[in-house]
């Protein structure tokens, strides 16, 4: 028996999720498959029904430990298949390896490959990311005059940036005025690094 | 709530009992399930409904539950067998029924106040966990063709319910490193120095 799975990443499969293969098999295929649709929906923040949760489970005369263990390892088997890229077929070959019935297997094979990009853009939005831009606003101003000088006349752009705070993950704003020249250099400079990124797509 | 329970059998004595079977049967339920720790808020109106009850002094009250969770808590502390909870509750004098309520009350609840017991007040923070990203840095402002591979961590550290994120960012080689210094501390508890130390505590 292969040790390394895919899904897995190439290392071992955790001894807790080889433990739960017993639980998922005392499930009836179809409820299992209704499940694994409900475990996709809390992977993808559409919440959980956990009514409904309990009625698929209650055939099987789960406990709340089983209810909670089989969401466990069906949320970490669809997590790590999408983290890892891999292909309906190799992940059904690799879960029967471990000892899920076959019907089982074909069930939760076909959520994953239904569900298969949303899970992988979903998991790339939630990729770290530090001081996320939020929001920008901006607004040109005209200085007509001031107490230095009578006759100013230069505009200027005043932007306001909201962004999230790298370690505490709040909104920081951030209001910054530009003369005219400053923010020529800086627009010139933006587009520099815009056609990089676009050379990258 | 059963220590209002057993409080009003010891101070009142027969007519306790009268109490006792109403807050059996009469109380929500909802007050014994829904609040595994039950909230002060609740105690305090279940409290001040005893004392009204039983006209007796809420300051003794207070004393009386002060005196059981010293009981339960020293108890669970030193994992007193069945006959030596018997046997200590007996030289205070209660009466039979009493010593077996709260001996039921010591048996059934003795493993959820050993775990609180177990949790001191953290004094540093412990790890949460961590998120990763590996960048590749191609081009900036003064040097463009660069590749330069980078990653960066978020440290989640958890301290009682407060929780701190790090964030800390190295080149591969560094990392390579950090993650040689952790092995080698965890290869130290296979060493025979850490096992023969391991095997006196067990």
């Amino acid at each position: 028996m292969i040790s390394r799975f895919r899904f897995c990443g190439d290392l071992d499969c955790p001894d807790w999720v080889l433990a739960e293969m017993s639980t998922l098999a005392r499930m009836s295929s179809v409820k299992m498959k209704l499940l694994c649709v409900q475990v996709i929906k809390d992977l993808l923040d559409e919440g959980i029904d956990y009514d409904k949760v309990s009625k698929l489970t209650s055939d099987a005369k789960f406990e709340s430990g089983d209810i909670k263990a089989s969401i466990a390892v069906l949320s970490f088997i669809l997590s790590s298949a999408a983290k890892h890229d891999v292909d309906s077929d190799s992940l059904s070959s690799e879960l029967q390896q471990l000892g899920l019935p076959k019907e089982h297997t074909t069930g939760l094979c076909k959520s994953y490959e239904d569900k298969h990009s949303a899970l992988q853009e979903k998991l790339r939005e939630i990729s770290l990311r530090l001081g996320r831009l939020e929001a920008v606003n901006w607004r040109v101003d005209y200085t007509l005059s001031s107490s230095e000088l009578k006759q100013v006349n230069e505009p200027t752009v005043q932007l306001k940036l909201q962004a999230q705070d790298p370690e505490t993950d709040s909104t920081q704003t951030t209001v910054v005025s530009i003369t005219a020249d400053k923010f020529r250099v800086l627009l010139t400079e933006l587009k520099q690094a815009q056609t990089m990124m676009n050379a990258l797509q | 709530m059963i220590f209002i329970v057993i409080f009003c059998l010891s101070v009142v004595g027969e007519s306790g009992r009268i109490a006792v079977q109403f807050l059996k049967k009469g109380s929500n339920p909802k007050i014994y399930e829904g609040a595994a720790q039950p909230s002060l808020k609740s105690c305090r109106l279940m409290l001040s409904d005893v004392v009204g009850k039983l006209n007796v002094w809420s300051g003794s009250v207070q004393h009386g539950l002060e005196g059981l969770m010293y009981l339960l808590t020293e108890s669970c502390k030193l994992t007193i067998s069945e006959e030596d909870f018997q046997d200590s509750v007996l030289v205070l004098g209660f009466s039979e029924e009493l010593t077996e309520l709260l001996l039921q009350l010591y048996l059934e609840n003795r493993k959820e106040i050993r775990q609180i017991l177990s949790k001191p007040a953290p004094s540093l923070p412990h790890y949460h966990s961590l998120e990763w990203r590996l960048d590749v840095q191609l081009s900036s402002r003064p040097l463009r063709h660069q590749l330069k591979p980078t990653v960066t961590l978020k440290l989640h550290l958890e301290d009682g319910a407060r929780r701190s994120a790090h964030v800390l960012q190295t080149d591969p080689a560094t990392l390579q490193h950090l993650i040689d210094e952790l092995e080698r501390a965890l290869a130290e508890l296979k060493s025979s120095h850490c096992r023969r130390i391991l095997r006196n505590i067990k």
